[in-house]
């Protein structure tokens, strides 16, 4: 079942070209583009749930413009020809665009027809507790309790949290009163090497003069579990004037003269309201077409972006600091302990332990600190209609600051960027179950467990693509120090203006990369291989062998060392290797690649004649086997 | 007092040769007014050690008048020897290199923190460098692995000081001329960046009078070209005769023909030898390339002015040339001659087999020289830190502070010219012609980075660098002025070269495998401009230079008279070092034979044919290989010329040919267009930044992806061996390995700039919870806290 309108033209917003014709389907779940013009098929899906607004602009001769602008950042601009059907899309898609239920989410009606006990499996993939056990949790000082199973503590906390073990029943109780929601301080990493913590939990209801025993007894506890410290800090990530505000609606921050020992420390990220905007503001450079310099620059700094993302950076330095050089147990919270709390947390964790810069560590790193602990992903990322103010990147932000240390660190992560904007992609899709609804307790009664998919087996799937080529590998690089300065902050073409291909660098030199991994792990397998025959060869045909060793011989010749600096090309190969067949395969090493990506392999030659010279030898090792089995 | 007299050996020395002229004086600052003129002035009396002894060594060469050079030459073997006890002053001279004035105990701070943590030492000045001889420089252990060989980590050349600061009680002055007080500390910042702070406090009075008048004197006055350091130098230095260079250095008329050859221009230009002698002009080089047509006295008319003189010709055939222009003239009859010689030459020249031509008058469509050097002054001036206060306070406003010094934005046009010149040539096959001034200046930016971009020898190291010697050096760009070497005059300054390597490095970082030098090449040149051991960059034309030589030459009757050229690398940086100049991800041009090419060709045009050019050629394969199919056709199909002055229609053009470009693949051995939107272009980080302690980055950067990158190739390499080793095959030698990007994972960002033994302190609290305390008490006045209490709970 599916809409279709003809003579549709789709613009770019980049270059001047003459705008595609073709053909838009409307399908249940998708906006489907075909471009009739090109000689190749060439598609444009949209999914539905990505779409952010879509705004009717004054008619023109061509026809009657359609804005689509996408959470993804992707920006389509539709010329349909008749003013009717247009109206139809509109309003349509409206439609489409902001569910009211749930249930109409994509994540129900996805099927990508695998059984049953492999969804399950899926959904077993991420396993906390293996994270905790990893941090070596329960120990002397904490331990896993399942205090929350009714959510009788806190309704946004997953059934098991981790306190210190000297808290007991009454304390987490007490406690809870005193905290905003009920969220009371729960371990969110502890550093093993020495102890110090870092821990999560929302604004106190201290107002002017308020106290509560159990939470000072809670904080002592923390407090207490690293004994290595005489004291811990407590950290508001809001700006102080936020803090002081709230104070007078009962709710505000720790007074340092109740606790014992506490450092208080107020960290200025902003709020979502400032942080919507400045976004908002953001994405309006980034449309600007061709910005000059002037326009870039202001435009950037006007927007405020790069600051917030400071902001959060500056935060997670210093808690990561804290922890590992001042060996001190750090206590986070903002106003309700969802938003800065768990972009704060995370990138501390991420800072301090490789780990969580590998795929599977990623995963855990979102499932346990956003995930679990409650970020209201539905409200944020407006999944369904709703409060427009509630709207907010947080989420963006974080997977920004990941980003930001990427380039900073090329080398430190396993992934690459595209892991990083897939993950980002299916915040929004709703396609999977996993960022579906506001806390556990929401997606247990949504039935995700039982109804969707979950992301992350679909994303180790794709591992190869995700693979990030510079990774050093999981003990080079410990804990992260990553520069704060503003000139170290860059501007992320590729999330903001992802879909502007204009705008990016022609040859990925990622994509180069890859491509040599794989060539590289093929190499390693025929090296193997051939030195498994090798006893074969020594005995039976020796006259052969050398003939062959001669040939081989020749052909190797011209691709010797020195690798990189010598004129190759691949297109240089002997003729007869290309009918080998198993070359055409050979080339097309990147299954999961986008046709795009494709492409660009199949005719550039430039990649490094690393690859040429390895295909030389590997169609060499090919020509070998036939002969000798 | 004890010793030999500083002036007055300098005069026995220099009155025989330089008695025609005063400038003797200049080296010697002080007049009588002065408190310091005197005996006790720059002699070496009163001081014990090397001073002492070094005056001794050096009054003894002195006593040898009749040596050609006006100075003399201490080997720093001859002051070891005479003085083992202060072996913890390890002074190096080179040849030529005269000590002229010293300090003890002088404090080089630290910059961090404000505190006056640092080394204690001896501050030195010598005709050549300021150099700080620290304790700790004794030690060899911890040598900087990319070492310059000629520049120390604590030396200074004479022309490599931007300005100096004297600190009196706590306040900053500029010092120049005569100084009536000394200051407690001495701010020296450099022209390629770096920041010294050497503090006086603990130096005796008079030492601190004599270095700082010295230092002064030597860096801020007023030279005369003779006394460039590089003519000592050259004097002293022993020759190398064997200097193996693939560099065309263009000083020959054989290179010009080979150029000719090499694209193809050899057809309608021709070289011409007139200027041999300097008969035509002194702003031209002995050989050049003209049009065919054109005719001798033409060329002799008006000194070479409103001449089109070839730069090079691309693989269809268009050329670029570039003029200088007539000065403007107040007087109608000479304009109006100008005006007829100048229809004369177009007319000559728009004639076939010329076609069309485009002219393009960059003193109107570039920024102006002044607003080059005034946004440069304030450019750097973001990156040239007193302490680390004042760089945190950029914190806010990185990106409009950025923005106001226009530096980018001036970068950002260069390269759009580039490209629009680049689709007049490419695109509508059009020869282009530059017109400026003297076409020495933003001529040289925009033909070089035309050629950059469009003809892949251009980015390998030695073509790049004969691209240098061709548009630049023998181009005629008056680097002696542009950099005010002889700071004789402010307003002829202008970093128009710097601006150069500023917009090839643009191209460096957007497209890393198409050129086979690094950015710590761009990096190294741009230093190197103010080392004057080189003759390349310390004349304003071929002409100056060879006056100069061959004066200079006959008088030391000998023929060791010899400048280096800034391309022998060898001379800056041990093998190991130069390493790092090389790109390891470049790859040559493929070289094929014909019948291969073919089938390739067939399968990359599909992808590649530009809908707006129908006679443009792959520009996958060779430019001016075996081209000349298309090259005959552009000569015989005559275009009929139209008019492309509409700027609408230039609009349309240019955004098509860059569009379209930028939706193919790129090839790195063809045409190469740089982003130029906002987010393209970007601050050359390693140039600007690598001083900057706090700017450090341990583990990361981009020095962390290029280990990573060696270390692939080096598990390929052994891969690969394995394999030619199963096949029983000599094992093939390796590539050179690269000790020092060995155990890395630790190493700076800022490698191999970063210091040594630098730790950044950081403030442990982020910056903005810093300002928080900071303004603390003025919580009320921030406005740009906007409080709801509904959205802020």
């Amino acid at each position: 079942m599916y809409y279709q309108v003809e003579n549709v033209k789709l613009l770019d917003r980049y270059t001047n070209r003459k705008p595609a014709n073709g053909t838009l389907y409307l399908t249940a779940t998708h906006l489907i583009y075909v471009d009739a013009s090109a000689e190749v098929r060439k598609e444009t899906w949209i999914l539905h749930h990505h779409i952010a607004s879509v705004e009717k602009l004054p008619l023109t001769t061509s026809g009657c413009p359609l804005l689509i602008r996408c959470k993804n950042f992707r920006v389509a601009h539709l010329v349909i020809g008749h003013e009717r059907d247009c109206h139809e899309v509109y309003t349509s898609l409206l439609k489409l665009s902001q569910p009211v239920k749930p249930e109409e989410l994509y994540a129900f009606s996805y099927n990508p027809k695998m059984p049953k006990d492999s969804r399950e499996i899926g959904w077993k993939l991420i396993d906390l507790k293996v994270d905790y056990q990893r941090m070596g949790i329960p120990n002397d000082f904490w331990e896993i309790t399942d205090a929350n199973k009714d959510y009788e503590v806190c309704n946004t906390y997953p059934p098991e949290v981790v306190v210190p073990k000297a808290a007991n029943k009454a304390t987490v109780l007490g406690s809870a009163k005193f905290r905003s929601r009920g969220r009371i301080p729960v371990l969110s990493y502890l550093y093993k090497e020495n102890n110090a913590a870092i821990c999560r939990c929302s604004q106190p209801l201290s107002g002017f003069s308020a106290r509560c025993l159990e939470d000072e007894q809670m904080l002592q506890a923390i407090r207490q579990a690293n004994p290595g410290s005489p004291f811990m800090y407590v950290v508001d990530t809001r700006p102080k004037l936020n803090a002081m505000a709230n104070r007078a609606a009962g709710k505000g921050y720790e007074n340092e003269d109740n606790y014992d020992n506490i450092h208080f420390k107020f960290i200025g990220i902003e709020n979502i309201h400032v942080m919507r905007s400045s976004l908002q503001k953001l994405l309006e450079v980034c449309e600007t077409k061709s910005p000059s310099m002037s326009d870039f620059l202001t435009g950037l700094e006007n927007s405020g972006w790069l600051r917030h993302i400071k902001a959060v950076m500056d935060a997670g330095v210093f808690l990561a600091k804290a922890v590992k050089e001042e060996k001190a147990s750090v206590l986070v919270h903002c106003s309700d302990g969802w938003d800065r709390t768990a972009q704060v947390c995370s990138l501390a964790s991420l800072l301090l332990d490789p780990f969580y810069r590998t795929f599977k560590g990623l995963m855990v790193l979102i499932e346990k600190e956003w995930i679990v602990m409650g970020h209201k992903f539905s409200h944020r990322c407006g999944h369904l209609d709703g409060d427009l103010k509630e709207v907010s990147p947080v989420f963006t932000q974080f997977t920004e600051c990941v980003w930001q240390l990427m380039q900073q660190f090329p080398c430190a992560f396993e992934f690459n960027e595209r892991f990083l904007l897939e993950i980002h992609d299916h915040v929004y899709s709703c396609q999977f179950g996993n960022f579906l609804g506001s806390c556990y307790r929401e997606r247990e009664a949504l039935k995700i467990f039982e109804k969707t998919h979950s992301l992350w087996p679909f994303l180790l799937q794709k591992k190869q693509e995700f693979r990030n080529p510079l990774y050093k590998g999981f003990t080079v690089y410990k804990e992260l120090k990553p520069n704060t300065l503003p000139f170290s902050f860059q501007f992320w073409c590729g999330m903001y203006n992802r879909f502007d291909k204009g705008m990016h660098p022609k040859q990925c030199v990622l994509d180069h990369l890859l491509n040599c991994m794989s060539q590289k792990m093929k190499l390693e397998d025929n090296a193997t291989d051939l030195e498994n025959k090798l006893p074969f060869l020594d005995n039976p045909l020796p006259n052969e062998v050398c003939s062959l060793s001669k040939i081989v011989n020749a052909s190797v010749e011209s691709s010797k060392t020195p690798m990189l600096n010598t004129p190759q090309d691949y297109e240089s190969e002997p003729p007869a290797l290309l009918t080998n067949g198993a070359i055409v395969e050979e080339v097309d090493i990147m299954p999961d690649q986008d046709q795009k990506n494709k492409e660009n392999f199949a005719n550039h030659h430039d990649l490094l004649d690393l690859n040429s010279t390895m295909e030389v030898i590997e169609s060499d090792a090919k020509k070998e086997k036939p002969q000798h089995q | 007092m004890g010793g030999v007299n500083y002036v007055s050996r300098r005069r026995a020395a220099l009155q025989p040769e330089e008695s025609d002229e005063e400038s003797w004086e200049e080296l010697v600052p002080l007049p009588p007014s002065c408190p310091l003129a005197g005996t006790a002035a720059w002699s070496w009396g009163g001081r014990e050690a090397p001073g002492a002894m070094l005056g001794k060594g050096a009054g003894g060469s002195g006593a040898k008048p009749a040596k050609p050079s006006f100075v003399s030459y201490v080997s720093p073997e001859e002051i070891h020897k005479k003085e083992p006890i202060e072996k913890e002053v390890n002074l190096h001279l080179l040849p030529g290199e005269l000590l002229l004035c010293e300090a003890n105990t002088v404090l080089k701070c630290v910059q961090e923190d404000g505190s006056n943590r640092g080394a204690c030492g001896k501050l030195i000045c010598t005709n050549f460098k300021i150099a700080f001889l620290g304790d700790e420089s004794a030690s060899d252990d911890n040598e900087p692995e990319f070492k310059n060989k000629i520049i120390g980590e604590n030396d200074i050349t004479l022309h490599c000081i931007d300005h100096i600061y004297g600190v009196y009680d706590e306040k900053k002055k500029s010092l120049s001329g005569q100084l009536k007080k000394y200051p407690e500390k001495l701010i020296i910042y450099c022209k390629d960046l770096r920041v010294f702070h050497f503090c006086l406090r603990y130096t005796k009075e008079e030492e601190v009078k004599r270095i700082v008048s010295g230092i002064v004197h030597h860096s801020q006055t007023p030279k005369l070209l003779k006394r460039l350091f590089l003519f000592s130098y050259a004097t002293a230095a022993p020759t190398n005769t064997d200097i193996q260079n693939q560099t065309v250095m263009f000083d020959a008329i054989k290179d010009w023909r080979e150029e000719l050859e090499r694209t193809k221009g050899n057809m309608k230009y021709k070289v011409l030898n007139a200027n041999e002698a300097y008969k035509v002009s002194e702003k031209l080089p002995l050989y050049f390339v003209v049009p065919m047509s054109l005719s001798e006295e033409s060329i002799l008319q008006y000194q070479g002015r409103g001449i089109p003189i070839w730069c090079w010709s691309c693989h269809n055939g268009a050329s670029l040339l570039k003029m200088s222009a007539f000065p403007k003239e107040q007087e109608d009859n000479t304009s109006q001659m100008h005006k007829i010689f100048l229809d004369g030459i177009y007319k000559t020249i728009n004639k076939p087999p010329y076609e069309v031509l485009k002219t393009d008058d960059l003193s109107s469509s570039l920024p102006s020289l002044q607003d080059i050097q005034a946004a440069y002054i304030r450019f750097k001036q973001l990156f040239l830190i007193d302490n680390s206060t004042d760089f945190w306070d950029t914190d806010v406003k990185w990106f409009s502070l950025l923005e106001s010094t226009n530096w980018l934005e001036i970068v950002r046009r260069c390269l759009k010219k580039a490209i629009e010149v680049a689709e007049y040539l490419e695109g509508q096959n059009t020869n282009v012609l530059l017109v400026e001034e003297n076409a020495s200046d933003l001529c040289c930016v925009i033909s070089s980075l035309v050629q950059v971009m469009m003809d892949s020898h251009y980015r390998t190291k030695f073509g790049f660098q004969s691209l240098i010697q061709k548009e630049w050096v023998m181009g005629g760009h008056c680097f002696l002025d542009r950099c005010n070497h002889l700071r004789q005059n402010d307003k002829e300054e202008a970093p128009v070269f710097l601006l150069f390597l500023d917009c090839v490095w643009q191209l460096v970082q957007q497209y890393p495998p198409a050129f086979e030098f690094t950015e710590t090449y761009l990096t190294v040149l741009s230093d190197s401009l103010y080392i004057p051991i080189f003759s390349t960059f310390f004349f304003n034309s071929q002409h100056q230079k060879d006056t100069n030589m061959s004066g200079e030459g006959h008088r030391a009757q000998s023929s060791h008279f010899r400048f280096l050229t800034v391309w022998d690398w060898s001379v800056q940086f041990e093998s190991k070092a130069q390493v790092l100049l090389n790109n390891p991800l470049y790859v040559e041009k493929p070289k094929l034979d014909k019948s291969q090419r073919k089938t390739t060709r067939f399968k990359h045009q599909r992808q590649l044919s530009l809908p707006l050019t129908q006679t443009k050629s792959s520009p996958k394969r060779g430019f001016f290989r075996e081209e000349t199919d298309h090259f005959i056709k552009n000569i015989l199909g005559k275009r009929i010329s139209k008019l492309i002055n509409s700027s609408d229609e230039l609009h349309n053009n240019f955004t098509e040919f860059y569009d379209s470009w930028h939706c193919k693949p790129a090839d790195f051995h063809g045409l190469l267009l740089p982003h130029i939107d906002g987010p393209g272009i970007k601050v050359w980080a390693q140039r600007y930044l690598r001083w900057i302690p706090e700017a450090q980055l341990l583990g990361g950067g981009t020095v962390a992806t290029a280990t990573k990158i060696l270390d692939m190739i080096e598990e390929v390499q052994s891969l690969q061996k394995k394999m030619d080793e199963k096949h029983s095959l000599t094992v093939p030698q390796g590539r050179e390995a690269l000790p020092m990007l060995r155990n890395s994972a630790r190493l700076s960002s800022l490698f191999p700039f970063a210091l040594l033994q630098r730790h950044s302190l950081k403030p442990v609290l982020p910056t903005s919870t810093w300002k928080d305390l900071e303004d603390e008490d003025d919580l009320a006045k921030r406005d740009d806290e906007f409080v709801d209490l509904s959205e802020v709970i």
